[in-house]
């Protein structure tokens, strides 16, 4: 009886299947036409089109123009009102240069050093980890009962609260006890037919995003306890390497999986398929099929998280003090130290910016030469 | 016929299913969960890091209070105003950017490097920035505006002025993202869909608002969707441009939730603002996507 209505199902799929094959085939080669030509514009739609762009572009320009000039002004070129022209308005100086060198300016080079190592690190494996999650939430259906969630709540949290006002239990030492248990409770009660909704691959997904709406000023707090506490357990993690990038694996995730997932929907799944009726080994259809079809997708996502990373400010600031801060916290304390010296504001984000600017150099040659088309869809 | 229809319950039933999703899983439960449970039941309790009392429960009075408290409707306002000017701004400019951007034209792999730029940036540099510019005595753009005849504008310092001048900045900062990923939904849109409709003789007009649009509007949501939630959060921008003033004018929840923890050491208070805030962004978010999914599914 079973075995009749497992092979319904069987031959219903297959039917959607050969249905939708050439449609999907015909859409997988429409895309892959080169960008729309829109130069048989009227002539008063491209004067619109050209002002509008200059004008975006002075608007966008200026203020990284300002603070390149502002960098190499003295305090009076600063303080007795606005200048714009080196030698013309102000006599050029590299006396915020020369402090940032000296070291006069905080360690920029131990800072630098910490932010490459540390968003490299931690931008890598989250696209390994995020990249292998949004490619089995693209292809793969999976059924979370609600339940199973409610009890995870449930017992994750009635968990640490008796195993900590209770038992005496540390916190962290009362929450991932709590937490394990609740895991395997719910993970087991999910094999089961339970009753009511089921949550699928978009809840899934939706979850994962949600995760980026809780307020990161109390996440970070959260975590900086979580750190002291696994630290006084014999793992130090505040102010280490493997702290900071563990908590930016952590935070970038949801974003590289919900970029990461619609760039592997994009692909035809029809190649996949021919693989898995040579019975190729499905880590092996991920790492040499799919992964060098979403190549360029996951050169963008790269550099989008990377560049997140590089920038964040709030849990470096919770999570080091001196051995692991970061290049954020260093220009950021560049203001407050005696008052605005905002020729070293100045220095101090030009330093920060310019990795940055090689990478949308590179983001910019790949979209040009037209790595990066077919994504994001 | 028997292999195809193999594969389907193949693919449902593979272990491997369970390798790829699970480092990701666990490495976000992980993290996650300790922040949430911990500020859930610290959000009940009335809980003072200075001077250091032992946590004492209250019940639901730190909710009550939040919610009876005139300042907490007016940064709730104030976030929101943020939030969806800004993002709105930011879709209309950065799609019609993406949209010149698309046209083939002289000096376009320019314009894109430049436009990119902004959202490189750190947002505490950002914010600085904006700082000197919008200096009162020191900064560039008052001093043009009074050379074109304007007055001279309390850009940081007046409430309504500052509000502007924060989605001012936001808009800056992040329009470059709404360009990136509408470039990239742009050129994956069929060539011969406009190709037919050029022969039907349909204006640009209307082949924008019958083609483009439709087909772009699944990344549009999912685009206007991260936009909003990261706009929610605001705060290094905020903090750095007025520190929330003049008074309360321009503070949002993050800022409101930072104040009350780290100045005031108020944990349960800004537990349980968080999970307000965390509420009303799911209600929001739950709204959004149910109201667009319709349309979504129709116009494919």
């Amino acid at each position: 009886m079973v075995d009749v209505t497992r092979r319904d199902d069987a031959l219903a799929q297959s039917e959607e299947f050969l249905l939708d094959a050439p449609e999907a085939s015909a859409k997988a080669l429409s895309r892959r036409r080169g960008p729309r030509d829109i130069n048989a514009m009227s002539p008063g739609w491209k004067a619109l089109v050209l002002i509008g762009l200059v004008v975006w572009l002075v608007l966008t320009a200026f203020p990284i123009y300002w603070t390149l000039v502002t960098a190499f002004k003295t305090p009076p070129a600063v303080n007795g009102g606005p200048t714009y022209l080196p030698w013309v308005d102000f006599e050029p100086s590299l006396q915020a240069w020369i402090d940032i060198f000296a070291g006069i300016r905080g360690q920029f080079d131990r800072t630098i050093t910490n932010s490459t190592l540390v968003s490299l690190t931690a931008s890598v494996i989250a696209i390994v980890i995020g990249s292998m999650a949004a490619y089995a939430l693209a292809r793969y259906p999976y059924r979370v009962s609600i339940w199973a969630g409610v009890i995870f709540v449930a017992i994750a949290l009635g968990g640490y609260l008796i195993g900590f006002e209770y038992f005496g239990m540390s916190r962290a030492g009362a929450l991932f006890g709590a937490g394990a248990i609740a895991l395997v409770v719910a993970i087991l009660l999910n094999l089961l037919p339970l009753p009511g909704p089921i949550l699928g691959n978009n809840d899934i997904v939706f979850w994962f995003v949600s995760q980026r709406m809780f307020p990161p000023v109390v996440v970070a707090f959260a975590l900086f306890l979580m750190y002291t506490e696994v630290g006084r357990a014999g793992f130090t993690l505040i102010d280490t390497f493997w702290g900071l990038t563990f908590c930016y694996v952590a935070f970038s995730l949801p974003i590289v999986i919900w970029l990461m997932r619609d760039f592997f929907a994009a692909l035809p799944v029809e190649v996949e398929e021919a693989a898995m009726v040579d019975n190729v080994p499905q880590w092996r259809i991920f790492l040499q099929i799919v992964v060098p079809m979403a190549a360029p997708g996951l050169a963008a996502t790269f550099m989008i998280t990377l560049a997140f990373l590089w920038n964040e400010f709030l849990f470096a600031l919770f999570l080091t003090n001196s051995d692991w801060q970061t290049l954020p916290i260093l220009v950021a304390g560049q203001n407050s130290q005696r008052g605005d010296e905002w020729w070293a504001v100045a220095a101090a984000a030009l330093i920060s910016i310019v990795p940055m600017i090689i990478m949308a150099i590179i983001l910019s040659r790949l979209m040009r030469s037209g790595l990066l088309s077919g994504a994001s869809k | 016929m028997s292999t195809v229809a193999a594969i389907g319950s193949v693919r449902d039933r593979d272990p491997m299913k369970h390798v790829f999703i699970w480092p990701a899983l666990a490495v976000v439960l992980v993290t996650v969960m300790f922040p949430l449970i911990y500020s859930l039941t610290i959000s009940f309790m009335s809980f003072r890091l200075v001077p250091p009392r032992p946590p004492r429960f209250v019940g639901i009075d730190n909710y009550a209070d939040l919610l009876t408290q005139a300042r907490f409707w007016s940064v709730v306002g104030t976030t929101m105003t943020i939030a969806f000017l800004s993002v709105a701004i930011q879709y209309i400019i950065g799609f019609a950017i993406a949209l010149a951007l698309h046209a083939k034209m002289p000096g376009s792999a320019f314009f894109r490097v430049i436009f990119l730029m902004p959202m490189l940036l750190a947002p505490v540099a950002v914010a600085l920035i904006a700082r000197m510019v919008f200096n009162p005595t020191m900064g560039p753009l008052n001093e043009v505006m009074t050379y074109f005849g304007f007055p001279n504008l309390p850009y940081l310092t007046d409430a309504t002025w500052a509000l502007g001048t924060i989605i001012a900045v936001e808009v800056w900062m992040w329009t470059p993202f709404v360009i990136l990923l509408m470039l990239a939904g742009l050129a994956t849109l069929p060539e011969d869909i406009y190709e037919a409709a050029n022969l039907e003789g349909a204006s640009k007009w209307r082949q924008f608002w019958d083609i483009t649009f439709p087909m772009l509007l699944p990344i549009s949501a999912a685009v206007v969707f991260i936009r909003l939630i990261e706009s929610f959060k605001v705060m290094d921008t905020v903090f750095v441009m007025t520190g929330g003033g003049p008074g309360i004018a321009t503070e949002t929840l993050t800022l409101f939730a930072y104040q009350e923890g780290f100045k005031k050491f108020n944990l349960g208070y800004t537990s349980s603002l968080s999970f307000l805030m965390l509420i009303v962004v799911t209600v929001i978010g739950i709204l959004y996507v149910s109201l667009l999914r319709p349309q979504i599914q129709k116009r494919q």
